[in-house]
């Protein structure tokens, strides 16, 4: 077959480029790394190695949200700690309050201690994390969420004391992880239960004789939920039981009453200890959420710092241990929720970072270049591209003018 | 027999080998000439002088002199050269228009996602003023993305522009020189030699105009070629070359179509006639590649844009205000046709952005009582009972289709024949700006919250509160308390907005992960409560305004999540509203895009380089037969060389026979 020169030229030229640039672009893979430089590479790919840098972008949003809800739950754990101590030492006072040789001046005293760490409790309470969140602040708080207010003769002492001034409710991060961020303020001081969580015992102020105890749950199906009143006869040397919830109130069986001896109806045994005094009256309520941590502390310093005797000393001191065990106990449950909080952090911190490995694995699969077959690859283009320009200039120099000397 | 007749018979040698000498110079002087085809001299015998002794040879003719050439490889040269053209002028305007869609963390879908992501940072800390900067400066960039973006496609369009018009004048200049060489070989025909050299200049001129545009051609009898574009269209008939010239789009002035001057007036070539050379990739790269690289940005912008100013809306800043829009971006263009008479406006507003196409539309009124309205990117043209029959008076309301209403706002109705381009999303990311620039303009806070009573004995608890239309000011507080069936066990619920004095009357059934919506029973509530965990019999929750605002994270933690929400490219079913195409969230559209174009450009790519191929190969076979060797130029030059020597030899025989002649007879 005929060859024209011209066209062999042109050919040699355009194959010569078409290899100089596959290794310009095998070389830029090189540089780069990247197998993808733009979609067309790989469209498939780019696409794929898209969506990974999309999710691990949102895990690395995700890792800063949860490091932010940790370092609010470690602070909140401590303060809880912090709180649960205080409240220890309150316990201590008021059990030392209890002791039978201390006189009133050693339990004003008390007292005094009693207001000491009700103050401390407070600051503990409005501790912010440093950067502008309350630990208490619930779902938005720009100042101190807990303030003091004002006692209000309607409601028990032990039930008032501060106020909760944020928006209820924890605030927590984006709905699927749902880390807290803040706990409700309100939840944690201002609801543990009265009395013992089911019932409360009350003694009226008209008593003297004798005290009764917190009482105890003995049949959870019968618990009515109604209030009683619970009044001696000295005629009878009984306790006479009604049920003022109903109108006209119900009168229960009369018990019997022997000091230190249950009191026993619906599901429910209290225990009344003294020498009761005709017509005294001791009053059953539904226990509510409404115990007060610095409404509790408020009515031991005022009922320390008032001086009593006898069965009035007992029932305060126990009223007030079992007030005190309430807070305390509502303050722990508090305490394990940011515990548990921050286990939960842990594993989603964990879980994240795998995410993220996952994320950055699969970009690096779908866009990065495999650098062992990539040199190979760009060494036999360099090969082919040196034996294409030797053999180039090899047949070029070839003509028959060369052998003709005319 | 004379002497004369052997001198003759050399000098006769003498010429033509000379002759074709001068042939094979002038092969090696245009080796290197394009479009040269090969010469040679036709060599014949003179004929022969009859004696008694029989025929006698009077020696060489010059006949004439031939060009190399080979009518079918030069025509098959020419017209894949015009494909491999036109895919070409395709592939380079495609991967130029793929750096519009970068990849990775320069690209426009990573922008997107730090914009959702920064409100990560202001969902923990809501009081913040330098975690909403953030998310001010990120809005800020993905904008100015969305607009570099949008100007790299203006930009190739101002580009494909001034290459049309370039192409088209090149096209008119080798139309005429076509024409005028038809003229000059037309001129020559009757001499009875083919004039080789301008026959070679006509082709070299065919193949160029090939390049740019696709033709056909047509030999007459005089030589001449006649010169169609697609569909018969003429270009050069004989000695008259037709002007070819670029029209401004009907619709859009900064687009050009490719037009024939016809008596003086412009008409437009429709787009189908073009079917090869770079005119041709280029109207195809402008009326497909470039629109779509529009819309599709357009699309994506609009989608992420109505949803960050949809979810601020949703919530209270902190100067406790409804959130107002965090980006702004131009509205969708309608765009009449320059040749319209009736004088009447066409509106289109987006209801739904996510359900909004990356599509243009076109709305025409073909006869007096019929309207017609196109979806270009699928060129669907929706009839009943997809959509009812458009009519004026449903116009003027506004139809309903593909999450936007087109309505016809003027008085005025479209004339018969009007139409007009109706482009929804195609500039929303021309014209995208940040629109808020006070970082406590940000809505962080939900303008409502919901908290669950600290009496409640169950484990119920508040899985999330979604705001879903704006809640005026104040908000209802509404206090829900539960009841629990003992013997079903079956929950119910009843609410109250007088702070828990009266509950509705009817308890309504409230079953395992049903939300709660509020106002009950409404279509279109005002919010939505998911719950978790399960009541006790007489638990109460209440959802009511947020008490502070400036520390609530309830919008933050919304806008974060619009991250996985699906906003792009919904599909409905006109007729009855149902979703049939799920959107896609905005990672996954971008890299929808991103794969498109990916796609598209690889297929240009390879298309390109087989036809460049294809046409490498034509024209070799084309040039081998009719380009020159150098060393059988070589080769011939020996040869006739040789020939002319041996010519000029039978002169020096004839005259030593002359001399010997003499010498005999004078002595």
């Amino acid at each position: 077959m005929r060859v024209s020169t011209a066209n062999t030229y042109d050919i040699g030229i355009t194959l010569l480029q078409r290899r100089q640039s596959e290794l310009s672009e095998a070389q830029a893979q090189l540089t780069s790394g990247k197998r993808v430089q733009r979609a067309s590479d790989d469209p498939v790919g780019a696409a794929r190695a898209e969506r990974a840098l999309a999710g691990a972008s949102r895990v690395v949003a995700d890792q800063r949200t949860a490091q932010s809800s940790e370092t609010i739950m470690v602070q909140t754990e401590s303060t809880l700690g912090d709180a649960g101590e205080l409240m220890q030492q309150a316990r201590e006072a008021v059990i030392a309050a209890g002791n039978a040789t201390y006189g009133a001046a050693e339990r004003a005293g008390l007292a005094e201690k009693l207001k000491q760490i009700r103050d401390q409790l407070f600051k503990v309470a409005n501790r912010s994390d440093g950067a502008g969140t309350y630990l208490f602040g619930g779902q938005g708080s720009t100042q101190p969420p807990l303030v003091d207010s004002r006692p209000n003769a309607s409601v028990p002492t032990e039930q008032t004391g501060v106020r909760f001034v944020g928006s209820r409710g924890n605030s927590q991060t984006e709905a699927g992880s749902n880390l807290p961020l803040a706990l409700d303020g309100a939840a944690v001081w201002t609801s543990a239960r009265t009395g013992n969580g089911v019932f409360e015992t009350r003694a009226t102020g008209t008593n003297g004789g004798a005290w009764i105890d917190a009482g105890v749950v003995t049949n959870p199906t019968a618990i009515t939920g109604n209030t009683y009143s619970v009044v001696y006869n000295s005629a009878t040397s009984q306790f006479d039981i009604s049920n003022t919830s109903t109108v006209p109130a119900t009168a229960l069986p009369a018990q019997n009453y022997v000091s230190g001896q249950a009191i026993e109806f619906d599901g429910m045994s209290l225990t009344i200890t003294g020498k009761p005094l005709n017509g005294e009256t001791f009053n059953v309520l539904p226990s509510t959420s409404t115990l007060n941590v610095f409404g509790v502390l408020d009515k031991a310093v005022s009922d320390l710092g008032t001086p009593k005797s006898g069965s009035a000393l007992a029932q305060v001191i126990g009223d007030n241990l079992r007030n005190i065990d309430s807070a305390m106990g509502k303050l722990q449950a508090a305490r394990s929720m940011a515990g548990e909080a921050m286990a939960r952090i842990e594993s989603e911190v964990g879980q994240l970072a795998t995410q993220k490995l996952n994320y950055d694995t699969d970009r690096a699969n779908a866009e990065d270049l495999d650098m062992v077959e990539a040199i190979s690859r760009f060494d036999s283009k360099q090969t082919g591209y040196d034996a294409a320009l030797k053999s180039y200039s090899m047949v070029q120099r070839m003509s028959l003018f060369q052998y003709l000397n005319v | 027999m004379g002497t004369g007749a052997l001198m003759a018979l050399g000098t006769r040698a003498m010429f033509a080998n000379y002759a074709a000498l001068q042939a094979t110079s002038n092969n090696i002087a245009n080796a290197n000439t394009e479009g040269y085809s090969r010469q040679q001299v036709d060599l014949q015998t003179a004929g022969g002088q009859f004696t008694g002794a029989g025929f006698f040879g009077k020696g060489v003719d010059v006949a004439t002199v031939m060009r190399s050439h080979n009518e079918f490889l030069t025509r098959e040269a020419v017209g894949t050269r015009s494909t491999a053209a036109a895919d070409k002028a395709l592939s380079e305007q495609l991967q130029q228009l793929e750096k519009v869609f970068t990849t990775g963390e320069g690209g426009i879908g990573y922008a997107v996602g730090r914009v959702f992501n920064a409100f990560a940072d202001v969902a923990t800390k809501p009081q913040d003023t330098s975690a909403r900067q953030v998310v001010l400066s990120r809005t800020n960039e993905l904008a100015a993305r969305f607009r570099t973006a949008s100007e790299q496609v203006t930009s190739l369009q101002a580009g494909v522009t001034q290459d049309l018009k370039a192409s088209v004048n090149a096209v008119n200049g080798l139309a005429r020189q076509i024409a005028s060489l038809n003229q000059q070989i037309a001129s020559v025909q009757g001499f009875g030699h083919t004039p080789n050299d301008l026959l070679d200049q006509r082709d070299t001129a065919l193949g160029k105009l090939s390049e740019l545009m696709q033709v056909s051609t047509v030999g007459a009898d005089d030589g001449t070629v006649s010169v169609f574009i697609g569909g018969g269209q003429k270009l050069v008939l004989g000695s008259i070359a037709t002007e070819m010239s670029t029209v401004k789009d009907r619709f859009d002035p900064s687009k050009l179509q490719i037009g024939i001057r016809d008596a003086g007036i412009d008409r437009e070539l429709p787009t189908s006639l073009l079917t090869g050379g770079s005119i041709a990739g280029l109207v195809r790269f402008q009326n497909n590649d470039l629109i779509d690289a529009r819309n599709q940005l357009g699309q994506l912008a609009q989608a992420v844009a109505a949803q960050l100013n949809g979810q601020q809306a949703l919530g209270l800043d902190l100067t406790q205000k409804a959130g107002g829009p965090l980006l702004s971006l131009a509205a969708p263009r309608v765009l009449p046709a320059s040749n319209n008479t009736g004088g009447a406006t066409v509106a289109v507003t987006i209801n739904n952005a996510t359900q909004a196409r990356a599509s243009d539309y076109e709305l025409s009124r073909d006869s007096a009582g019929a309207y017609s309205l196109r979806r270009l990117s699928d060129n669907h043209t929706f009839g009943t009972p997809e959509l009812p029959a458009l009519t004026p008076a449903l116009l003027a309301s506004g139809v309903q289709v593909d999450g936007l209403t087109i309505r016809v706002t003027s008085a005025a109705q479209p004339a018969v024949g009007d139409r007009f381009l109706l482009q929804p999303v195609a500039v929303a990311g021309r014209d995208l700006k940040l629109a808020l620039d006070d970082p406590r303009g940000i809505a962080a806070a939900s303008p409502i919250s919901a908290s669950v009573s600290l009496d409640n004995q169950g484990t119920v608890g508040i899985d999330g509160l979604s705001v879903l239309t704006p809640i005026s000011a104040p908000a209802t507080a509404v206090q829900f308390r539960f009841a629990v069936d003992a013997t079903t066990q079956a929950t119910t619920y009843t609410y109250s907005t007088d702070g828990g004095a009266t509950f509705s009357a009817t308890p309504l059934p409230l079953s395992a992960n049903q939300p709660i919506t509020w106002p009950v029973g409404s279509a279109t509530p005002e919010w939505s409560l998911a719950l978790r965990g399960t009541p006790a019999n007489g638990d109460r929750l209440t959802v009511g305004p947020t008490p502070v605002p400036s520390s609530n994270n309830g919008n933050a933690n919304a806008l974060l999540s619009l991250r996985d929400v699906r906003m792009v490219g919904a599909e409905v079913n006109n007729q009855t509203g149902a979703v049939a195409f799920e959107a896609s969230s905005f990672s996954d559209a971008y890299s929808n895009i991103l794969s498109t174009f990916g796609v598209r450009v690889q297929t240009a790519k390879s298309l390109a380089s087989n036809s460049a191929v294809v046409a490498e190969q034509a024209k070799s076979l084309a040039s081998n037969t009719s380009g020159v060797n150098l060393d059988e130029e070589a080769a011939r030059l020996i040869q006739f060389q040789q020939s002319y020597q041996a010519a000029a030899k039978m002169l020096q025989v004839a005259q030593s026979v002359f001399d010997t002649l003499l010498a005999t007879a004078g002595g």
